[in-house]
């Protein structure tokens, strides 16, 4: 396995732990863990979960909320009910609250030369089809807001709904609460109207329904309660909730080889887009085991020496998100308690002393076999009120696993037999889309529900208009390439044609155990047979032979580098994580020199290797600062600067943000640096101090400063936009200005989004095809408030293509769409380590493999003496 | 129970701990330990909570809920539903929920043949020619083994701080002890029933004569069910609407079972396999350096010496033949998960043709070797 298929492999790691991709990462979604259950403790910090046992976070408490104060503003009034409403949400678990988020930030209206029209031009018109519903009839009715206050304030939610309701007939069937908002499509007599029920105790209760707001069907609060709604119906239709989405648990698919359980769902969202309101709907695979916690320990404990077992469990189990058995509620695992077992007690609500076993025995008649397990450790994520909910004790024979595990990600068998369930190719994916539809068109209940409202939707799939832009030529050397668009690939084309710019291997080492001699002996040979054509001069290696020990190699290298050395290859036995690690911190911070790993698994098939020293061969000559290919870009004196982030999800710990910029009008040499973050730092004062040696370095390359500069800021966490445009980009105004008093470039900046649930199908020809690579979409499926478009840069071999979002939050640069489109497609054939076209810019791409080697293998910055050179490749 | 609650005699508030709704759920619940009930219906379910807490009782097979308010049972069914984890492991027994809109004042052959039918709170909302009809529809029609019937003991009211007449608006009459006995005395006779009376929510110190807050009556059928009295009564016209209906996955619906039986027959087949694959690399690596290796408990007979085995012993033995490996079923029915499942060897061949690839006669789980180990 080279860097790049290792790096591939582990990046799986990074919190995509509960559904699977249909196609590339974008159906994998973060399951939230749902509402805390635990209730707070104060001498036992640690309780189970609480005896609630539905979806809807129904156990909860709320903190009393105030009623609504006066109108100050009105902005300030509308401001308050969107957040109360969020709550709302929050509450059923359903409108993704970073989503709801980011759509009420406005960047399109700052941005003069968009205002009219965000739509490029070039390219040829195609006719797609893409997976959404128009919203065809909506209520014209003004949806009615109150408040409803308790007195004597009431905590369960159950309880509040229960005592509201015995006035339903005040106030009509069709009603949608929360435990304090209450909306109703009709309008009550009085603003205020005060009831008066009894609990079963005989205790009296004064309810006021306080008129706070009406809300016109065009506010982004109705459409959040219209998502609300649409969530109802998928419960109608008998779909389990798991997370975030609704799975169909009767026809699972079974891979009994793996003890793996794959549901078909659907993602479903409705939101204002360009021209009007839709329902996006995309297919969804969860996997879930058949299998306990406790089993897979039991599992683990067989297969690893009695020292390691602890460790090999907290790798294995810390990060993924388990099902309780006895309700529907999921939860991940943060740690495990090994001190603690079944037998430990803890304090009930009531301040009774009761041990797990008796718990669960009692509540739930759950026998807990096993009483010398460990128990998990889940912290809640989520605030109730102000009081942040204690950490909730899970037994592991109670859980079931859900997702995979990182060592089932990079089990190729594995993926390879859930693949074929899980990537749907476009044909059976829009079937999919089609016979849900159906199915909710068909079912009197939801149709019941819909009309209720006064909802309908279009039964058919959202058509619409877009572009594919030519295909770029392949520069190398005075040749231009063409290739073929549909693969969106020239590994063939460009094979055996000089490099632009070829770095000599004089003196480099080769390093390997005995074990691998011939692994080693073969890449020799075969870089000896490809390096000629490519033009790069090549003189024997240095050859190294070493114990099959980390210590081994890494005494090797502090014996053997010598000024002189370009590079140092190290042939590796097996996926050892430390070693790998201890090389690269090594050779990056240490004794900054380029290095390469490779697999001798890798090398070790005659058929494949020649092939593979072809690829070691480009990505070792990326790696000591050599150029392989460009494309004509017409704008001049711009950087281009790509910007992701990596987050250690397991210890949590830190975050690494990867930088690069371009060094050249050519964009074949980057600059690169990282900030490495303790949690609670902010990002953007390091990416300030980047921007400036980026502007350093590039002044000493060009002699000038570049008067353009594009920032794709990739890594944007749902929620994230506002933080982005109100204090991340007017520190890179700053930042620029601080350079000098005449220098004013020009700013753009582009967050790049890879997980979406869009996806476009190309319209005519059965079976139904993906769109061509260099398809773009900026209309109908864009949203009004943002001046942004989608692209399909890359192919895919099987399953569904998932486009790429791309939304322009600033730009100064007066380029037309068109031109930043035609840019941004352009800069997704730049990636050096891959001979195509790839899903996002080339400085993302890198960006990511740069801190996804800090994050995973040197967890600090690595030396600046490398940083010219795509070392991280 | 004799000390859970805490008083404050001369502000006079009286708080029950746990409180008496969970008490009384508890009861039943306790009553369900006791008499096993296979069929629980529950009249004026409300808000399901007490189905919802039954539904984990493994004895139970058939829960039904009854309610005179469809709406309160639809805000609430969705907790009845079987949770992704009862597909993922169906259970032994099946179990099937249903909740139904209609009135303890009419006969619905769908509560028919229960065991055990619980009125929580139920017959003082009821207006008095309900009252009138309600022992008829209990125990003359439904006639359960057990019947159980809570209402308040109207002499506890005094103790209530803001004392008035009725506990709740809702409520048509309360009862005193005398009269709520005397009520189901009278009914028990009529139906051939035994009556034993009991309560939840014990009075403060002092005032033990008031009675429990709440008081129990449980019913006892005096007469064995016969299954043509009962015949003749399903032909009793449909009243009531199902507003809910959820099966419980389980092992005694074939699809389920079958499904569980592959799943066993392969993962297990898979251990084999693993174990045989490393015994054989064991042999391979003799010379490596790696004592890491951890040596299989599961001994394959790979180039098996002891020929002069029966054969039923060596048909139990897995074997590799070039790049397939043969695992016998019969090794793997060997294995009591499988073996509990499936009962005989018979309905595990029968369960696993098809599903999974077997060697020609059908005998053994077939693997490729290829591809793993790279």
């Amino acid at each position: 396995m080279s860097g790049r298929a290792r790096a591939r492999a582990r990046g799986r790691l990074l919190g995509q732990e509960a559904a699977i991709p249909g196609a590339g990462a974008s159906s994998v979604q973060n399951i939230l863990p749902s509402q805390p259950p635990s209730r707070q403790q104060l001498r036992q910090p640690c309780v189970p979960p609480s005896a609630s046992g539905q979806p809807g976070g129904r156990g909860r408490q709320r903190s009393p909320q105030s009623a609504p104060q006066g109108p100050k503003k009105i902005s300030q009034e509308e401001l308050q009910i969107s957040m109360g409403f969020q709550e709302f949400s929050i509450s059923d678990r359903d409108v993704r609250r970073g989503d709801s988020h980011d759509l009420r930030v406005n960047t399109r209206q700052a941005m003069e030369h968009v205002k009219e029209s965000k739509t490029g031009s070039s390219g040829s018109m195609i006719k797609l089809t893409a997976n959404y519903f128009r919203l065809t009839s909506r209520p014209q009715w003004v949806l009615y807001q109150y408040h409803v206050g308790y007195s004597p304030e009431m905590e369960a939610r159950r309880l509040r709904t229960a005592l509201l309701f015995q006035h339903e007939n005040l106030l009509g069937k069709t009603n949608a609460f929360d435990g304090s908002i209450l909306l109703l499509p009709k309008k009550l007599k009085n603003k205020v109207t005060e009831l008066f029920s009894r609990t079963r105790n005989g205790e009296d209760v004064k309810i006021t329904v306080t008129l706070t707001n009406e809300l016109p069907p065009y506010s982004p609060t109705c459409l959040q309660f219209y998502n609300i709604i649409f969530r109802r119906l998928l419960k109608m239709l008998n779909l389990q909730q798991i997370g975030r989405n609704y799975y169909n648990p009767s026809d699972p698919i079974i891979v009994p080889k793996h003890r793996l359980m794959i549901w078909p769902g659907f993602i479903t969202s409705i939101l204002q887009y360009e021209e009007s309101i839709m329902l996006c709907i995309d297919v969804s695979h969860k996997v879930l085991r058949s299998e306990t916690v406790l089993d897979s320990m039991y599992n683990l404990c067989q297969h690893v020496e009695e020292q390691r077992f602890r460790d090999v469990c907290a790798k294995e189990l810390i990060g993924l998100v388990v099902l309780t058995k006895y309700n529907n509620k999921t939860y991940r695992v943060d740690d495990i308690d090994w001190d603690c077992n079944p037998q430990c007690t803890f304090r009930r609500a009531d301040g009774s002393e009761i041990s797990f076993v008796d718990y669960y025995k009692t509540q739930y008649n759950q026998v807990i076999s096993d009483l010398n397990q460990p128990v998990l450790i889940s912290q809640s994520r989520r605030r109730r009120g102000n009081i942040m909910p204690g950490p909730v004790v899970l037994i592991p024979e109670l859980c079931f696993l859900t997702g995979l595990t990182a060592k089932m990600r990079n089990d190729f068998n594995v993926m390879k037999d859930l693949a074929v369930h899980t990537r749907l190719p476009p044909d059976q994916r829009q079937q999919e889309i089609g016979r849900f539809m159906d199915c909710i068109q068909r079912d009197d209940n939801v149709q019941k529900e819909l009309q209720s409202w006064g909802l309908s939707f279009d039964s058919n799939l959202l058509s619409l208009q877009g572009r594919v832009v030519k295909a770029e030529k392949i520069l190398q050397s005075g040749n231009a390439f063409d290739y073929n668009p549909q693969f969106a690939d020239w590994t063939r084309e460009t094979r055996g044609a000089p490099l632009i710019c070829a770095k000599p291997l004089d003196n480099w080492l080769l390093m390997y155990t005995r074990r691998n001699y011939d692994s080693a002996n073969a890449l020799l040979q075969n870089l000896f047979k490809v390096t000629p054509s490519m033009g790069i001069r090549m003189n024997m290696a240095t050859m190294i032979e070493v114990e099959d020990r980390t210590e081994a190699y890494l005494r090797a290298l502090q014996q053997s580098i010598t000024p002189d050395t370009n590079i140092v290859v190290c042939v590796l036995s097996g996926t050892q994580k430390d070693r790998y690690d201890a090389i690269k911190k090594y050779l990056c911070t240490d004794c900054p020199i380029p290095s390469q790993c490779v697999l001798a698994r890798t090398l070790s098939k005659p058929q494949t290797v020649q092939t593979i020293a072809t690829k070691i061969a480009l990505q070792m000559n990326c790696k000591m600062g050599g150029e392989l290919w460009t494309v004509e870009i017409p704008l001049k004196q711009v950087m281009i600067v790509g910007i992701d982030c990596y987050h250690d999800l397991l210890s949590g710990k830190h975050s690494v943000a990867g930088f690069v910029a371009s060094l050249n009008q050519t964009m074949t040499r980057w600059f690169s640096r990282c900030v490495v973050q303790d949690r609670g730092q902010e990002l953007v004062d390091g990416l300030k101090a980047c921007l400036q040696t980026a502007l350093r370095e590039w002044f000493k390359w060009n002699k000038y400063l570049p008067s353009r500069i594009i920032v794709y800021r990739d890594g944007v966490g749902d929620g994230q936009l506002s933080i982005l445009v109100n204090y991340e980009v007017p520190q890179f105004l700053d930042c620029l200005k601080s350079i000098g008093k005449d220098y004013m470039p020009r700013l753009t900046v582009i967050v790049v989004k890879k997980q979406l649930n869009t996806r476009f199908f190309m319209q005519g020809g059965r079976p139904l095809k993906n769109p061509a690579p260099g398809t773009i979409v900026d209309l109908e499926v864009t949203r009004p408030e943002w001046y942004d478009f989608f692209i399909v840069s890359h192919a895919v071999r099987n399953g569904c293509i998932s486009p790429t979002h791309y939304n322009v939050i600033y730009d100064s640069s007066q380029l037309k769409p068109d031109h930043i489109q035609r840019l941004t497609y352009k800069l997704c054939h730049m990636y050096y380590n891959w001979s195509g076209v790839i899903r996002v810019p080339a400085p993302c791409q890198y960006a990511h493999k740069l801190a996804f080697l800090v994050g995973q293998s040197l967890h600090r910055e690595p030396s600046l003496v490398l940083s010219d050179r795509l070392y991280y490749l | 129970m004799d000390k859970n609650f805490q008083e404050k005699q001369f502000k006079g508030i009286i708080k029950f701990t746990p409180p008496l709704s969970k008490q009384r759920y508890q009861f039943i619940k306790d009553l369900v330990g006791k008499y096993k009930p296979k069929k629980v219906a529950d009249l004026g379910c409300a808000d399901c909570t007490l189905l919802w807490m039954l539904k984990f009782c493994p004895c139970i097979e058939v829960l039904a809920g009854l309610d005179i308010c469809a709406s309160v049972m639809q805000q609430n069914m969705h907790r009845l539903s079987p949770l992704p984890v009862d597909y993922l492991q169906p259970a032994e027994r099946s179990l099937t929920i249903t909740l139904h809109h209609g009135s303890v004042a009419c006969k619905d052959p769908c509560m028919l043949g229960f065991d055990l039918v619980t009125c929580i709170e139920l017959i003082e909302h009821l207006e008095e020619p309900e009252l009138k009809k309600f022992p008829e529809v209990v125990f003359g029609f439904m006639a359960p083994s057990i019947v159980v019937i809570s209402t308040p003991n109207s002499e506890f009211n005094p103790l209530f701080p803001r004392a008035t007449l009725l506990r709740h608006p809702d409520h048509k009459f309360e009862w005193n002890r005398v009269q709520f006995q005397s009520w189901a005395l009278e009914t028990a006779r009529c139906y051939d029933y035994s009556v034993e009376f009991t309560g939840v929510g014990h009075p403060p110190t002092g005032m033990e004569n008031v009675g429990f807050c709440t008081q129990i009556g449980v019913f006892v059928r005096n007469y064995p069910q016969t299954s043509e009295f009962a015949q003749s009564k399903k032909s009793t016209e449909e009243v009531y609407k199902m507003v809910f209906k959820a099966v419980y996955p389980s092992l005694k619906d074939e699809k389920y079972l079958q499904n569980a039986v592959v799943s066993e027959v392969v993962f297990t087949a898979q251990i084999i396999k693993q174990s045989l694959l490393d015994c054989l690399m064991l042999e391979h690596d003799k010379y490596n350096d790696d004592p890491t290796e951890r040596k299989s408990e599961f001994q394959p007979s790979v180039n098996s010496e002891d020929l002069g085995n029966l054969d039923v012993e060596k048909s139990m033995e897995p074997y590799v033949n070039g790049n397939v490996i043969y695992i016998p079923l019969r090794t793997i029915f060997s294995f009591p998960e499988v073996n509990q499942l499936c009962g005989t060897f018979e309905k595990l061949c029968m369960f696993v043709a098809g599903k999974v690839t077997l060697s020609s006669d059908g005998s053994a789980v077939m693997f490729s070797t290829e591809h793993e180990n790279h």
